[in-house]
């Protein structure tokens, strides 16, 4: 048993708990970053798990990252790099399918052919978006106000929001309530006709929810997978070479090279608290390190229900962080290839092959899968977004193979009658999405080498997400802004004075976006009076 | 010919009261109604020879006594039956659940678990819900500047939010936009009481309780603390008030005239064109019928692409039915007391029961377990009845209007046996004692009312379609972009229900502004 002192401590090395890492041993702080896991990354993970195969363990695309926190960090020294893949595509049950070029041309040559009248649709759609896009980045950076108190910076923050809402002038305004709280499928029938591109599109509102493409709300969600950008270009995804493990690996790299110390294979036992404030961690193995500052990459529940010691938190926030929803929605398959799959009435060269590829072609079918998911069973026609990145980044696999990443919705944490995910479940589950695939890709099955099957229970017990939720909370409107992760405190800090959020349990929440972490580092460098690295409040 | 200074379109509550309120700011107002009767969808239906029953909405919840006062209706006939209504959810198991103002209990006395948690939850939202009520009877907050008359409504509910303090403000912040399955579930099980309590957050809707939004709704119906009323004489009666005011305050009615299109000079509206060729005039034209329906009768072409891609987008799925039965005898729910059968009896056994008969609706079928608010008005009304015998009233709810195999008298017929084969299980011989039944499909409700898609509120009342977003941005305050031209139905703010106040508030709306010298 050791004891050692820092300036700060952050528990869990995610891509959030790194960025806040790198944020305050930049100005100078003496820290620490522990984590349970021998590995770093979280969710953002590149590992080996099949001799010669690197697989993007549960996060598996980048576009969501920050560019404030990448220049910032200066991660692209630290060796990230983000190579944005060109388009993607929805096979038909009838053969057919539709491919989302991200040439606009081709695109439009492409949609005519589905739907004449959705060409013009999909102009105003795309430009709607952006418009959205535009709107609510600059929040991304920003600590929420609290709408109840009114200290200065509550009352500035307000207006500012004010402010920005107000001068999207009375048209704009309304769209945009309308747009937040309509849902994806509503939203997506006032452009387009045709189905196929409906759910095409749709999928990015569903993605990690609890929520069908029905559920008002969900139009949101559909924006937060959209607001990222790869290269400036907004909405682009990419992948980064090396699998997600490269976000990580960048972070801990410039973390270290900011003189912080990163213990792996360190699981949290408990924080230590003493009159309401925080004065350290102790680890499973009994080591002590104190710190008078000690921030959470874990979610919301976790930190206070599992490691902080009853009577230490009032019974409201108790209560509010119990009800705080994070709820396991989502399943993530990764395989190993013998060679590239091939797609009915598709060549092998098509360009699309190379992006995101689904096969649920109507909204009404992702609306069923949701509904699924309502009773404790995963989809039995279930959506999938299914990415072959070695298409793109050949270092992930010996050369002529390949590897896939397959992310599934819906599955529930909890299965009906209490069944457990483990065993015959885990294969069911999988069977369910390999046969699907087959229908559209002859030869997929006979190319499988090797598969990693993740259901909730997995990516909880292996991450450390409460129900395996990619966001670490349910993006619904009253879990974000200001009420994100529990009203009054969307700032990053808790009732424990000198304990700190940093995961996507707060605002502005999940996707590999680096936010909440470095809005933490700015909040906690701001309480120890020092000066902030990047953004002004 | 004569010259009107207002055309009302639609002889429902709306219509009638907004002409109320027109004829009682003196100016000379005609009713266009194409049936026979006042009411809408709030009428009365005779269900078989001397069975009188409400056609479609048979209670009242959110009619104010404001309005009730200022249209003079108990001046002129409106009087209740029976008010406070207990509701008892019914359960399979027997252990039905009663809830009053009082409080909650099982039917035969039982204290129920739960109960304190329930009864803050409810105490809650009902103050939430009584804050919000500050914006129901000006026009919805303004997004394109601000109109200093109806800050001092804002500033109102600024001041009662900070006034309930920092914890319900939070809270009321968080919930707002929330689902009643998590708000409700956050506090007690699932079961009949929260199915009871959540039933109103999507009645009449084409919403889940899982759907966010639908706090707001519930809130909605909680405005004057969610107590329910039985009008005397069904809610044709209150129709009649509701008529009887309007033509005390001077205002003609007109029944059997269906208005085909309306007559524009210029940019403004003149008058309108009956489907007999009658043609009227008048300076200002107030519709009680939807947006999208009252654009085609002005013409589409007098309004810009964008507001009629507005009107469009407006949802109007429609899903909730009516059946209506004539009974030889009183029904007799096993293991309620003769007061409680006074009640709204509502079967509605849990939340997940309710999203899965949700789940039905969506795809077009059917229901296979009917969610139900029943009342056996004849009770506490006998005169609805000549004779022994009971009407029964049953809204159902979770009945697409896109059906499937479409709507016709197999799929009706199907319907009823769904709601009477479930209301025998509690009510052992309901089935054997009736004599006549009447089925209204949400398509047959859209062909006898106008509503479109059979809607209950003539547009969902869901988050982006209240307040300053409803019935569509642009059209928030009444007006349509035609001069002379109000919308005045449930479609406006602040939505559907028996309450009067869309009408009344649009009556207002066009009162205050002032008409072109040639109109004039």
């Amino acid at each position: 048993m050791k004891t050692e002192q820092y300036d700060a401590i952050v528990v869990g090395a995610g891509h959030n708990g790194l960025a806040t890492g790198c944020y305050l041993a930049k100005s100078g702080l003496k820290v620490l970053i522990v984590e349970r896991n021998d590995y770093i990354g979280g969710a953002a993970v590149s590992r080996e798990l099949y001799s010669g195969w690197t697989y993007s363990n549960c996060s598996y695309v980048c576009s969501l990252l920050r560019p404030e926190v990448v220049r910032d960090l200066d991660l692209a020294r630290h060796g990230l790099q983000v190579i944005p893949y060109e388009s993607g595509a929805t096979f038909m049950s009838n053969g057919d399918h539709f491919a989302y070029y991200s040439d606009h041309d081709a695109l439009r040559r492409e949609i005519a052919r589905h739907s004449k009248k959705d060409v013009d649709a999909y102009d105003r759609y795309s430009k709607f978006v952006t418009k959205q896009c535009r709107f609510i980045k600059p929040l991304l950076l920003r600590t929420p106000p609290d709408p109840v108190r009114f200290r200065p910076r509550d009352i500035q923050e307000l207006l500012y929001l004010g402010k920005r809402f107000h001068d999207l002038g009375a048209r704009d305004m309304a769209d945009t309530l309308r747009f937040y709280t309509m849902s994806v499928g509503e939203f997506l029938d006032e452009f387009f006709e045709s189905e196929v591109i409906k759910a095409h599109l749709a999928g990015s509102g569903i993605i990690g929810t609890g929520l069908g493409v029905y559920s008002p709300g969900t139009a949101y969600v559909l924006l937060h997978h959209y607001m990222g950008e790869v290269d400036g270009s907004i909405g682009a995804w990419g992948f980064t070479r090396g699998g997600m493990g490269g976000v990580s690996k960048a972070l801990g790299k410039a973390f270290e090279a900011s003189g912080g110390t990163i213990k792996a294979g360190s699981a949290l036992d408990r924080f230590l608290i003493k009159n309401g404030k925080v004065e350290g961690v102790v680890l499973e193995n009994g080591d002590t390190y104190t710190a008078n500052t000690v921030v959470s990459n874990m979610d919301v529940r976790r930190t206070f229900l599992n490691h902080v010691e009853d009577g230490e938190l009032p019974g409201d926030f108790v209560k509010a962080v119990k009800r705080f929803k994070i709820r396991g929605s989502s399943g993530k398959i990764n395989i190993a290839l013998d060679g590239a799959p091939t797609f009915n009435n598709i060549p092998g060269t098509a360009n699309f092959l190379r992006g995101d590829l689904h096969a649920s072609e109507s909204l009404d079918e992702l609306e069923r899968a949701y509904d699924a998911w309502k009773e404790g069973r995963w989809s039995e026609d279930p959506y999938f977004d299914m990415l072959i990145p070695t298409h793109v980044d050949p270092t992930m696999t010996p050369p002529g193979k390949h590897m896939m990443t397959l992310f599934i919705q819906y599955a529930p944490y909890e299965l009906a009658n209490g069944e457990s995910w483990d065993g015959p479940n885990r294969d069911a589950f999988a069977d369910t999405v390999i046969d699907k695939i087959a229908r559209y890709s002859p030869d997929f099955k006979d190319l499988i080498l090797h598969k990693e099957v993740r259901t909730p229970w997995d990516i909880e017990r292996e991450v450390g997400l409460t129900e395996g939720n990619i966001f670490q909370g349910e993006l619904t409107f009253d879990q974000l802004l200001f009420n994100r992760p529990v009203p009054g405190y969307a700032d990053y800090r808790s009732p424990i004075r000198g304990l700190y959020l940093c995961g996507s349990s707060a605002h502005p929440g999940g996707g590999v976006m680096a936010a909440p972490g470095a809005n933490a580092a700015r909040e906690v460098l701001s309480d120890l009076g020092r000066k902030g690295f990047g953004r002004a409040a | 010919m004569t010259q009107y200074d207002a055309i009302v379109i639609g002889a429902g509550h709306n219509g009638l009261a907004a002409a109320a309120t027109l004829a009682g700011a003196g100016k000379k107002v005609v009713v266009l109604e194409k049936n026979g009767d006042p009411g809408g969808m709030a009428a009365n239906s005779t269900v078989a020879p001397g069975y009188e029953c409400p056609a479609m909405a048979h209670l009242l919840s959110n009619l104010d006594g404001a309005e009730i006062a200022s249209l003079g209706l108990e001046r002129h006939g409106f009087a209740y039956a029976a008010t406070d209504l207990p509701t008892i959810s019914l359960s399979s198991d027997g252990k039905h659940i009663v809830s009053d103002a009082k409080g909650v209990r099982y039917a035969d006395g039982g204290a129920l678990a739960g109960e304190a948690e329930f009864l803050t939850l409810r105490a809650r939202l009902i103050r939430f819900a009584d804050q919000l009520a500050a914006l129901k009877r000006k026009p919805p907050p303004s997004l394109s500047g601000i109109d200093w008359r109806e800050a001092a409504s804002l500033g109102k509910l600024a001041l009662g939010l900070r006034r309930m303090g920092k914890e319900d403000m939070r809270e009321f912040l968080r919930v707002l936009l929330s689902n009643s399955y998590d708000t409700i579930l956050d506090e007690i099980d699932d079961g009949p009481l929260a199915g009871a309590f959540a039933l109103d957050s999507v009645l009449g809707g084409h919403v889940g309780p899982r759907s966010p939004g639908t706090v707001l709704t519930l809130m909605y119906r909680l405005a004057n603390g969610g107590a329910k009323h039985q009008p005397r004489g069904g809610m044709g009666a209150v129709m009649r008030a509701f008529e009887k005011s309007a033509k005390s305050a001077g205002a003609e009615i007109r029944y059997g005239a269906a208005v085909e299109r309306m007559v524009l000079s210029g940019d403004r509206v003149t008058g309108v064109v009956l489907a007999d060729g009658t043609e009227i005039s008048g300076a200002r034209v107030l519709s009680s019928l939807d947006p999208k329906t009252t654009m085609v009768l002005a013409g589409v072409g007098n309004f810009d692409a964008e507001m009629i891609r507005r009107a469009r987008h407006i949802r109007t799925k429609g899903c909730t039915a009516k059946v209506n039965l004539a009974l030889s005898a009183a029904p007799v729910f096993t293991g309620l007391s003769d007061d409680l059968h006074r009640g709204r009896i509502l079967h509605a056994p849990s939340l997940a029961v309710m999203e899965k008969a949700f789940n039905l609706a969506k795809y077009g079928e059917l229901p296979t377990s009917p969610i139900l608010e029943v009342t056996i008005p004849s009770l506490a009304d006998p005169g609805l009845v000549d004779g022994d015998g009971h009407v029964l009233s049953a809204v159902v709810q979770y009945v697409p209007y896109s059906l499937k195999q479409g709507w016709a008298d197999d799929s009706r017929n199907a319907l009823g046996d769904v709601v009477v084969d479930c209301l025998d299980q509690f009510a052992p011989g309901l089935k054997a004692a009736v004599t006549a039944r009447q089925v209204l499909s949400p398509a047959d409700i859209e062909a006898q009312t106008g509503a479109p898609g059979g809607h209950w509120h003539h547009g969902e009342m869901i988050a982006d379609q209240m307040l300053m977003l409803r019935p569509a941005p642009g059209i928030e305050r009444y007006a349509l972009p035609v001069e002379g031209l109000y919308l005045c139905g449930a479609s406006t703010h602040p939505g559907g229900d028996v309450t009067g106040i869309p009408g009344c508030n649009a009556a207002k709306a066009a009162l205050q502004v002032k008409l072109g010298r040639a109109a004039a």
